[in-house]
C-alpha cells in the first residue's frame, strides 16, 4: 500500500510539472500583449516598456520559463499584472467561496442523484423512470450559463425569492472566518441571520453546479443498480423472502455504489472546473469567476496558477479515490 | 459538533421557509446607501497608476483635482484650485489653491501635495502620465507658497489645462509613510485613498464590491440638502447585462450602466425605472489599414465608405445614436460638421471601386470586432449585406480586446477593417487630433496607420498655439482633410445609457466621462 502511495505521489508530482510547463507554453505563444493593457490605451511606447521591464516580460522567453519553474518550485506563482498581488494571496482569497460552493452542489448531487438512481431502476420503464431520465438527459444537455440566467429571471426576478447574484447581502458583514466557508462559520458563531443570507445565495449556483454532476450520478446508478437487481444473490434474497426495501436499499445499493464513488470522485474535479461558468452568472467571488476575469485581461499568472490548483484538487480526488479502490480491492494494488 | 449538526438542520428549514426578498438601495444606520452595479473591476485605485471608467469614477469619488469636468456641455471648473493664470507665451501656469481643502486626514491641500502628486505620476510613468510627460518635467513644479503651486512647461501646450480634472492630488505624508523600498506607496495606494475627495474609502473587497463612505465636512461642501444626502455608495461588480437587469429590476442596484440596447429600450417605459440616455462622446468607427493590404488604396476605402448603410448603423443602436458629421466628436472644441461626409450611395461607391485595383471587387476583407460585443458585431453583418453589393466579401472575426490591440500595433498585421470605440481623454481637440498623428502608432486608435504629413504638421502646430482663434482654423482644416483621405468609416456616437430606479436623483450627464463613468458627488436617494 506504501508503494502504491507513493507511486501515485510521484505519477502527480510529475503531471504538475508538465501541466505547469503547457500552461507556460500556452498562455505565452496566445496573442496579446499584457504590458499594453495594462499600461492603458493612451500609454505610450516607453511607459508599456516599464511595465514589461517591471514584471520581467522583456526577457527571453526560455528565461522567463527558468524564472517561472524556479518560482513554482518554491511554492510561488507570480503576481497578478492587472492587481499587482501575489497570486497564490489572491487564490487564498478566492478558493473558499468555491470550495463551498462545490460542497453544496456535490451535496446536492449525490442527496438527489443516489435515491433518484436507485428508484429509476426499481421502477424501470414507468413514470418515475421516464421522469428520471428526461432530468438526467436535461442535466447533461442545458448550457450551464443560459439555464442560470433562467433561474435567475424566475426565483429571483419573478418569484422574488432569492438574491440574484453574489455570497451575501451588500451590507452583510461575514462572520469571523474559522474555515472561511462562510455557511459553516455562521453556524459556528452562531451567527444564523448570516447563515440565512449565505444559504439564500448559494442555492441557485449551486442547483446549476450541481444539475449536470447529479445527471451522471442518477445516470451511473441507475444502470448499476439495474445491473445488480438481476443478478443471482438478488434472486436467491428474494427467494428467501427478505423484504424487498431491505433488498434494494442494503444488499443492492451497497454494490451498485462502487461506480457512483468513481462517478463522485471525477465530477468534483469537473466541477471544479466548471464553476468559470457558474460563477460569471452568478458574480461568485470564486477562482472561476478570478480566473475568467484574468483571462480577459491577458493576465496570465493567475490562469496558470487557477489551472494548477484545480489540477492539484482533481488529482488529490482521484488519488483518494484510486486508493480507496485499492484498500477495497486488492487486485489494483499490484496492477 | 452534534449541535453544530442540529443548528445546521435547524438554521436550513427556517431559512428555506423565510427567504425574503432583497429591498431597495441599503439601509444602514449612517443612512442610505446607493448600490451602482457595474461589469468592470478595480484592480488598483492608485490615480498615477491606473485609470478606466470604473477606476475614474471611484478615484474622483474620494480624490480632488485642480480643476473638475462638469455638466454638458463640460466644462471645466475651479476646485482645488480656486482660479489659475498662464503666462503670455503659454509656458507658466499658475494655480491658486482653496484655503479651507483638507485631506481625509485633516491634512490640508497646500501647493506641496500638488506639487508631489504630478512629480509622483510623472515619475511613475503609468497612467495618467503619458498626457503631460512630453511637456512638463516633474522638477519644473513649484509649490511658491502653501498656496500657489506653478507649472513650467517645456513648450505651450494649449490642451494642458484640458487634462488636469484626470490628475488627483494624494497626501503626500500619508503615501511617504507608507511607502516600500522607494515605491512612492504604490503597494498602499492599491487599496487605501490618501485623498481629499467628497468620500472616503470604507469597503474593498476585489472582484465583488467597492464601498464609500461620505466625507459629511467635505471641504467643499455638498450640492444636496444634508437630509437627502446618501451615506455611501457601493459599486457592485454585476458582470452579466442579464444579471444587472435582474439586479435592477429586483431592487439590489440603483443603477447599472451594462445593459443592452434591447433592454434600455424597454426600461424606457417600465414603471419606477429612468433610463438616462445622452449623446457621448465615444466614437464608433471602422479603421482601414491604410498603408498594407487592399485598403491602403484611398479609392476602395471611399467605395466602402459610400457603400455602407450609414441609417443601418443607427438602427442597430435602436436609434440611440448619431451620425459622426466629422472626425471629431460634437462636443470636442472647434469641431466643424465637415461637408461633404461619406453617405450611402451605391452609384458613387460604384466610381470610386472603378478607380481602385479591384475594378470588379472580387475580394474578401476582413473585420475584427472584439468578441462579445453585439452591437459591432450586427455591423459586420451589416458590412457583409452591403458590401455583396460590390462584389467584396465580408469575413467576420471577433477577437479578444488584448488580441486586437496587438494585431493593431503594427502595420503588418493590423486587419484590413477593425471596429473601434474611442472616447477621447478631454474636450481640447488635441485629444482626438494627435490619434491621427503618426506619434500615435502602436495604439488602438491608430491602427489604421493614417499618413499624411501636412496633417500630422497642422496638428503639431495647433498643440503649440496659444490662441484659440488660430488653433480652431488649424483644427477645421484637419478634419476636412482626414475626412478626405478617408482612413475610416465615420461611423456614429452611440449614446451613453445608464438605468436607474426612480427614486435616485442627481444624476448628471457630462460627455467627457467615460462609457459608465458617473459622477457620485451629486447623487442621492427621495424615498422614506
Amino acid at each position: 500500500m506504501l508503494r502504491f502511495t507513493l507511486k501515485r505521489a510521484a505519477v502527480m508530482l510529475g503531471t504538475m510539472i508538465g501541466l505547469a510547463a503547457l500552461m507556460f507554453l500556452i498562455t505565452n505563444i496566445a496573442p496579446g500583449d499584457p504590458a499594453r493593457l495594462v499600461a492603458g490605451p493612451d500609454a505610450t511606447n516607453d511607459m508599456v516598456e516599464t511595465i514589461r521591464r517591471e514584471y520581467g516580460l522583456d526577457k527571453p522567453l526560455v528565461e522567463q520559463f527558468a524564472i517561472y519553474m524556479r518560482d513554482l518550485l518554491s511554492g510561488n506563482l507570480g503576481r497578478s499584472i492587472i492587481s499587482t498581488r501575489p497570486v497564490l494571496q489572491e487564490i487564498g482569497r478566492y478558493l473558499p467561496a468555491t470550495i463551498e460552493l462545490v460542497l453544496v452542489a456535490m451535496t446536492l448531487g449525490v442527496v438527489i442523484g443516489i435515491p433518484f438512481g436507485v428508484l429509476s431502476a426499481v421502477y424501470k420503464d414507468r413514470a418515475i423512470d421516464q421522469i428520471t431520465r428526461i432530468l438526467s438527459i436535461s442535466g447533461v444537455a442545458l448550457p450551464a450559463f443560459w439555464f442560470g440566467i433562467l433561474l435567475q429571471l424566475f426565483f429571483a426576478v419573478r418569484l422574488g425569492w432569492l438574491p440574484v447574484s453574489g455570497r451575501l447581502p451588500l451590507t452583510e458583514v461575514p462572520p469571523e472566518p474559522i474555515t472561511h466557508l462562510l455557511l459553516v462559520d455562521s453556524l459556528l458563531r452562531g451567527e444564523f441571520e448570516t447563515f440565512r443570507a449565505a444559504l439564500s445565495h448559494i442555492i441557485l449556483p449551486a442547483i446549476v453546479l450541481s444539475f449536470p454532476c447529479l445527471a451522471s450520478i442518477l445516470r451511473v446508478n441507475r444502470a448499476e443498480m439495474i445491473e445488480v437487481l438481476q443478478s443471482d444473490y438478488i434472486v436467491a434474497a428474494r427467494a428467501h423472502g427478505i423484504s424487498p426495501l431491505r433488498i434494494v436499499g442494503y444488499y443492492a445499493l451497497k454494490n451498485a455504489m462502487l461506480p457512483t464513488l468513481a462517478i463522485i470522485g471525477l465530477r468534483f474535479g469537473w466541477m471544479l472546473g466548471s464553476t468559470v461558468l457558474v460563477e460569471t452568472v452568478f458574480d461568485w467571488p470564486g477562482i472561476g469567476l478570478y480566473a475568467v476575469s484574468s483571462a480577459l485581461t491577458s493576465d496570465f499568472k493567475p490562469v496558470v496558477g487557477v489551472t494548477l490548483v484545480i489540477g492539484f484538487l482533481f488529482m488529490i480526488t482521484n488519488t483518494l479515490v484510486d486508493l480507496a479502490y485499492a484498500w477495497i480491492d486488492p487486485r489494483l494494488r499490484k496492477a | 459538533m452534534k449541535r453544530t449538526i442540529v443548528n445546521f438542520a435547524t438554521a436550513t428549514a427556517l431559512s428555506l421557509a423565510f427567504l425574503a426578498p432583497a429591498a431597495a438601495f441599503e439601509r444602514t444606520d449612517a443612512g442610505k446607501v446607493i448600490v451602482f452595479g457595474g461589469r468592470q473591476a478595480i484592480p488598483i485605485l492608485d490615480p498615477h497608476v491606473r485609470y478606466d471608467w470604473s477606476t475614474r469614477m471611484i478615484q474622483q469619488a474620494v480624490y480632488d483635482a485642480l480643476v473638475k469636468y462638469e455638466g454638458d456641455p463640460a466644462v471645466i471648473k475651479p476646485w482645488l484650485a480656486e482660479k489659475w493664470e498662464t503666462s503670455a507665451d503659454g509656458m507658466t501656469w499658475t494655480f491658486t489653491l482653496a484655503a479651507n481643502a483638507k485631506f481625509h486626514n485633516g491634512d490640508p491641500v497646500d501647493a506641496e501635495a500638488v506639487r508631489y502628486s504630478f512629480e509622483r505620476a510623472l515619475k511613475l510613468n503609468k497612467g495618467v502620465a503619458w498626457m503631460l510627460k512630453d511637456f512638463l518635467d516633474p522638477d519644473s513644479i513649484k509649490a511658491v507658497d502653501a498656496r500657489t503651486v506653478q507649472f513650467n512647461l517645456k513648450s505651450p501646450y494649449a490642451a494642458f489645462l484640458s487634462f488636469l480634472p484626470w490628475w488627483y492630488v494624494v497626501n503626500p505624508k500619508e503615501v511617504k509613510a507608507n511607502e516600500v523600498d522607494g515605491d512612492y506607496g504604490q503597494k498602499y495606494l492599491i487599496d487605501h485613498a490618501a485623498g481629499s475627495g467628497p468620500f472616503k474609502l470604507k469597503r474593498w473587497e476585489p472582484n465583488v464590491l467597492y464601498e464609500i463612505s461620505a466625507v459629511k465636512d467635505y471641504w467643499k461642501g455638498w450640492p444636496q440638502p444634508e437630509a437627502n444626502r446618501p451615506a455611501g455608495v457601493i459599486y457592485r461588480i454585476i458582470r452579466e447585462p442579464a444579471a444587472q437587469k435582474a439586479a435592477l429590476l429586483r431592487g439590489e442596484a440603483d443603477i447599472v450602466e451594462g445593459l443592452t440596447p434591447d433592454d434600455y429600450h424597454q426600461f424606457k417605459n417600465q414603471k419606477g425605472i429612468v433610463v438616462e440616455d445622452h449623446p457621448g462622446m465615444t466614437t464608433f468607427s471602422i479603421k482601414f489599414n491604410n498603408q498594407v493590404g487592399p485598403t491602403a488604396d484611398i479609392n476602395l476605402r471611399k467605395a466602402i465608405a459610400y457603400a455602407l448603410d450609414y441609417e443601418g448603423l443607427v438602427k442597430i443602436y435602436n436609434g440611440a445614436a448619431k451620425l459622426e458629421t466629422s472626425p471629431f466628436p460634437n462636443a470636442i472644441k472647434g469641431y466643424v460638421a465637415v461637408p461633404g461626409m461619406p453617405r450611402q450611395d451605391l452609384a458613387k461607391a460604384k466610381e470610386f471601386l472603378a478607380k481602385s485595383k479591384y475594378p470588379d471587387g472580387n475580394l474578401t476583407l476582413e473585420y475584427y470586432h472584439v468578441a462579445g460585443l453585439e452591437e459591432a458585431r450586427r455591423v459586420g453583418l451589416l458590412m457583409l449585406d452591403n458590401l455583396a453589393k460590390l462584389n467584396i466579401k465580408v469575413d467576420i472575426k471577433p477577437e479578444q480586446w488584448p488580441n486586437m490591440v496587438a494585431k493593431g500595433s503594427k502595420p503588418e498585421t493590423s486587419p484590413n477593417m477593425t471596429s473601434v470605440y474611442v472616447t477621447p481623454i478631454s474636450t481640447d481637440p488635441d485629444a482626438v487630433a494627435y490619434q491621427y498623428h503618426p506619434n500615435s502608432y502602436g495604439q488602438y486608435f491608430a491602427m489604421s496607420f493614417y499618413k499624411n504629413d501636412e496633417v500630422a504638421k497642422k496638428i503639431d502646430e495647433a498643440r503649440r498655439t496659444a490662441k484659440w482663434d488660430a488653433r480652431a482654423k488649424l483644427y477645421a482644416e484637419i478634419q476636412k482633410q482626414i475626412v478626405a483621405d478617408q482612413p475610416e468609416v465615420f461611423g456614429m456616437l452611440p449614446n451613453r445609457r445608464w438605468a436607474h430606479r426612480d427614486y435616485l436623483k442627481g444624476f448628471v450627464f457630462s460627455p467627457v466621462r467615460f462609457t459608465g463613468e458617473a459622477d457620485l458627488y451629486p447623487f442621492w436617494i427621495d424615498a422614506k
